[in-house]
C-alpha cells in the first residue's frame, strides 16, 4: 500500500473562505480522500499542528508582514507541491486591495500599518517563493480544486 | 486564600474562525488579565469601500468573512436599501430568508460538528472520530450539505452567493429542485435530533449574570423586527447608536461593546432566550425537551440553541419552498441616491450592524458592529470566573483546556473581528 500523502492547509491574511468552501467539498470527498491522505496541518479542523515534510501544501490569502513571510518560507521549505489556492493567493484581490489603495486612503491606514509592522504592501505567495500550481475563485471552483488536487495524490 | 503566578499563553487556539491568541496572568492567586487578541491582520475593508458603487459593496464585503459572508452580504444589503429607499419585494424577502437559513444551517453544523464536538469526545479533530463514531461523522456531512445545497438552489452558492444584490435576487431558484431539497432537509431532521441530543446531555456549566441581547423577530427569520434585550429594553433598529457603546476594555487595549451600559451576550443562546415563542411549530413540537432548557445563563448552552436554529431553519425553509412559486422580477430601483441608513440582521453569531453613508450612488461611510465584537466582554468575564473558580484545583493544562470550550462555545470569528478591532502588538 502506498503511504498516505501528508497534506497541509495554511489560511493566510484572507477571509478563510476557501477553507470553508473546502470543508463544503468535504462533504463529499472527505471519506474518500482520507485513504489516500493525512491531514497533518489545518487549524480550523484540529489542533495538533505538527509537520517536518508535506506532500501537498494549501495556502490561501496574502501575506501582510514579515511573521507571516517567513511562515510561508518555512511551508515552501518542507513541502514537496505548493498550490496557491483561491484568487486572493493567486491575483491578491481582495486581500491585498490597500495595495491599490489612491493617497488618501493610504494615508488613512498608515498609522495602523507602521504601528503593527505590516509590511508596505501585501505579498503574492509567487512574489517571493516558488507556487507549483494554482486554483483560482473567490472562493475556489469546485470542480478545478478537485481536479488539481486529485493530481497529486496519485 | 490560595496564592500562585500562573502565566497561560495559547498561540494559535484552533477550532475557531480565523486566527486568536489567548493568555491569561494569575498573580498572588488572583485573576490579573484576560486577553484575547485577535491575530487576523486587516485588510482595511472600511477604507476600500469609499466612493465605491452601492451596487457593488454587498459583494465586496461579503468577502470579510467567509463562513458567514452571507450575514455580510445580507447585512450590507439592507443597510444599502434602507439608505436609498428601495423596499424590496416580498418574493425578495422569501429568498432572503431562504438565503440566510441555508447559512445558518451549514455554519451552526460547522460549528457543531467539526469545533465543538471533538471537546465532547475529548479527542483533537472530528477526523479521529471516523472510526469510532462513523454515522455522526456521516450525519456531519449530510446536514452541512443540506444548508449547502439550500444555498446552491436559492444564492448560487454558500460562499460569496451571487445571486443576492439590492433589490431583488439576480436569478430564480430552479423550481423543478425544490421537491428533492425539502426531501433532503426532511431526511435531516433526525440527525439533527441526534445532535441536539447530544448538547441536552452536555453537562458543561458556565452561568453568569449578564444580558442577551438579539433581533426580536415574529417568525424568527433573523432578517427583521426590534433590537431586544432581556432587560426589556427594545429599540428600533435605526437607533441603534444611542444604546450601544463602545468601551475600552479595562485590562487590554481592545474594545468591546456595552448595550444601554450593561455587558451582554448576542448569539444563539441571546436570541432564543428571547425569541422562544416565535419558533417554528414543528421544531416546538419535534424539540420540546430542548426548548425547556431555555430561556438559559449557561453560556455552554449556546450549543443547544444553534442546534435548535438549525431544526428552525429546516422546518421554517420546508414551509416557505412548499409554498413558493418563484416569478422572474426586475430589482426595484432607489428612490434617491443620497443618505445614510442602518442594516441589522442576526449573523450566526449574534446581531450585525451595518451603518453606511451615500453620496451620489457611492459609499463615503461605513460602520460595522460586529457580533464577536459585542461577545468580547463577556467572554473575558466568563473565562476570568472560570480561572478563579479552577484555580485551587485546576493546573495550567486544565485551565487551558477549559478556556478553549470557553471561546468556542461563543463560536467567534476572528476574520469578522478583525475589522473593527486594533490589535495592540507590544513592541519589544
Amino acid at each position: 500500500m502506498n503511504k498516505k500523502k501528508q497534506i497541509g492547509i495554511f489560511s493566510f491574511t484572507c477571509d478563510e473562505g476557501c477553507t470553508i468552501f473546502l470543508i463544503e467539498i468535504f462533504n463529499k470527498m472527505l471519506l474518500s480522500w482520507l485513504k489516500k491522505i493525512e491531514l497533518r496541518y489545518f487549524l480550523s479542523v484540529k489542533d495538533k499542528a505538527e509537520f517536518d515534510y508535506l506532500d501537498v501544501a494549501l495556502i490561501e490569502g496574502v501575506v501582510s508582514n514579515e511573521k507571516e513571510k517567513r511562515e510561508v518560507e518555512e511551508i515552501r521549505k518542507k513541502a514537496k507541491i505548493v498550490i496557491a489556492m483561491g484568487t486572493c493567493a493567486v491575483t491578491g484581490y481582495p486581500s491585498a486591495q490597500r495595495n491599490n489603495f489612491n493617497e488618501t486612503q493610504q494615508k488613512n491606514i498608515q498609522d495602523e500599518l507602521d504601528s503593527n509592522n505590516y509590511l508596505p504592501k501585501c505579498l503574492l505567495l509567487k512574489d517571493f517563493i516558488k507556487v507549483d500550481d494554482e486554483i483560482l475563485g473567490c472562493p475556489i471552483d469546485e470542480k478545478k480544486f478537485i481536479e488539481t488536487f486529485e493530481k497529486y495524490l496519485k | 486564600m490560595h496564592t500562585c503566578d500562573l502565566n497561560i499563553s495559547i498561540n494559535k487556539l484552533s477550532k475557531i474562525e480565523g486566527h486568536a491568541d489567548l493568555d491569561i496572568v494569575v498573580k498572588n492567586g488572583e485573576v490579573k488579565s484576560v486577553d484575547l487578541k485577535v491575530m487576523e491582520n486587516r485588510r482595511f475593508f472600511d477604507e476600500a469601500v469609499k466612493g465605491q458603487s452601492y451596487n457593488s459593496v454587498p459583494q465586496l464585503v461579503s468577502r470579510i468573512c467567509g463562513t458567514c459572508s452571507i450575514a455580510h452580504l445580507t447585512g450590507c444589503v439592507e443597510a444599502v436599501e434602507k439608505t436609498l429607499k428601495i423596499k424590496p419585494s416580498e418574493q425578495t424577502m422569501i429568498l432572503r430568508k431562504l438565503t440566510m437559513y441555508s447559512m445558518m444551517i451549514r455554519d451552526h453544523a460547522l460549528h457543531l460538528y467539526y469545533f465543538v464536538l471533538p471537546d465532547i469526545y475529548g479527542v483533537d479533530s472530528v477526523l479521529d472520530l471516523i472510526e469510532t463514531e462513523k454515522e455522526l461523522v456521516h450525519e456531519s456531512l449530510h446536514v452541512k450539505e443540506a444548508g449547502n445545497n439550500l444555498s446552491n438552489l436559492i444564492a448560487g452558492r454558500a460562499v460569496h452567493a451571487p445571486f443576492e444584490q439590492v433589490g431583488g435576487f439576480s436569478r430564480m431558484p430552479d423550481e423543478s429542485k425544490f421537491k428533492e431539497t425539502i426531501k433532503e432537509l426532511e431526511n435531516t431532521r433526525k440527525y439533527v435530533l441526534r445532535l441536539a441530543e447530544i448538547f441536552y446531555n452536555c453537562k458543561w456549566n458556565l452561568s453568569r449574570e449578564t444580558d442577551f441581547v438579539a433581533l426580536k423577530t415574529d417568525d424568527f427569520s433573523f432578517l427583521e423586527g426590534k433590537i431586544c434585550s432581556t432587560t426589556g429594553a427594545c429599540i428600533k433598529e435605526e437607533n441603534f447608536w444611542d444604546h450601544l457603546h463602545d468601551v475600552v476594555m479595562p485590562y487590554s487595549q481592545a474594545k468591546g461593546f456595552k448595550f444601554e451600559g450593561h455587558e451582554y451576550m448576542v448569539g444563539a443562546l441571546a436570541r432564543l432566550n428571547l425569541n422562544i415563542d416565535n419558533i417554528h411549530k414543528k421544531t416546538k413540537k419535534d424539540m420540546e425537551k430542548y426548548l425547556a432548557v431555555f430561556p438559559s445563563k449557561n453560556i455552554y448552552h449556546n450549543n443547544l440553541a444553534q442546534a435548535i436554529e438549525i431544526m428552525h431553519s429546516i422546518d421554517h425553509s420546508i414551509e416557505l419552498l412548499k409554498n413558493l412559486k418563484p416569478v422572474k422580477e426586475d430589482p426595484i430601483k432607489p428612490e434617491t441616491l443620497n443618505g445614510e441608513g442602518v442594516g441589522v440582521i442576526e449573523a450566526p453569531r449574534g446581531t450585525l450592524y451595518y451603518w453606511l453613508a451615500i453620496d451620489e450612488g457611492k459609499i463615503r461611510y461605513l460602520n460595522l458592529v460586529i457580533p464577536t465584537a459585542q461577545n468580547l466582554i463577556n467572554m473575558r468575564e466568563d473565562i476570568r470566573q472560570m480561572v478563579h473558580e479552577k484555580l485551587e484545583k485546576g493546573n495550567e493544562t486544565a485551565i487551558k483546556k477549559e478556556a478553549e470550550k470557553i471561546i468556542r462555545a461563543y463560536d467567534p470569528c476572528m476574520s469578522c473581528a478583525s475589522h473593527f478591532l486594533r490589535v495592540h502588538i507590544k513592541k519589544e
